[in-house]
């Protein structure tokens, strides 16, 4: 098994939805994560990530407002899995809620140092 | 204190050869130590490797896509705990990755 990296890109703004619908999600989102659990795939569960931010850039580390992406493409969230192959990790985060959302998945292997 | 996310953004340009990449090393093992001294370091994280898939869903069903470097490309990412937004950015000023003209994105981390 190897480890790989979902970044959870796009989708709907959370602060767009109701609490009702909030919940929903966050329960679509629990039952995922926890089924990829019980079949040994998650290595750490992740993280959600509030939109907005800072970026420090360059030499000079000039600190700008962020995001660094636009909305389609802003990371809201990531999660460690463990999977065969990367062909593997691809088929295992079609549960994901994001695509519900109109986001997407991007799955990157985690270099071994 | 909160909790918030580095994801390392490498400049644009050829990936670091591998005397590259060791003289770069020890600079964010030091960064990381100094993080981890000052109690600000969750988690160093990982690198990521430059290839991946791109998973999409629409109308037709799922598309898997390969991963296709661009200018938002991620390619680590760290774990940090400090007071505020701007405390956080500031931590991120000693990366290594920003010598080399990249750039680290501050994100805090969602209570849910």
């Amino acid at each position: 098994m190897s480890e790989y990296i979902y970044l959870y890109r796009g989708g709907e703004d959370r602060a767009n939805r109701s609490p009702q619908e909030m919940q929903q999600v966050m329960q679509k989102w629990v039952s995922w994560l926890q089924g990829l659990a019980e079949q040994g795939h998650i290595k750490d569960r992740g993280q959600p990530l509030e939109r907005g931010g800072k970026i420090v850039t360059g030499k000079q580390k000039l600190v700008t407002d962020g995001p660094f992406a636009e909305a389609k493409d802003l990371v809201g969230g990531f999660t460690l899995v463990e999977a065969r192959d990367l062909d593997q990790a691809a088929e295992l985060s079609k549960g994901c809620p994001i695509f519900d959302a109109g986001g997407f998945v991007e799955v990157r292997p985690v270099m071994q140092m | 204190m909160s909790d918030f996310v580095f994801l390392y953004r490498p400049p644009e340009g050829p990936v670091l050869s591998p005397a590259q990449i060791a003289e770069v090393m020890p600079k964010w093992m030091a960064w990381m130590k100094s993080l981890e001294d000052s109690g600000n370091l969750k988690a160093g994280g990982h690198p990521l490797e430059r290839q991946g898939k791109i998973v999409r869903k629409n109308g037709k069903g799922f598309t898997d896509g390969p991963f296709v470097e661009s200018k938002d490309l991620i390619n680590g990412y760290s774990l940090i705990s400090a007071r505020d937004l701007t405390h956080a950015a500031e931590l991120a000023k000693g990366c290594p990755m920003l010598d080399g003209g990249g750039a680290v994105e501050v994100r805090q981390v969602a209570s849910m």
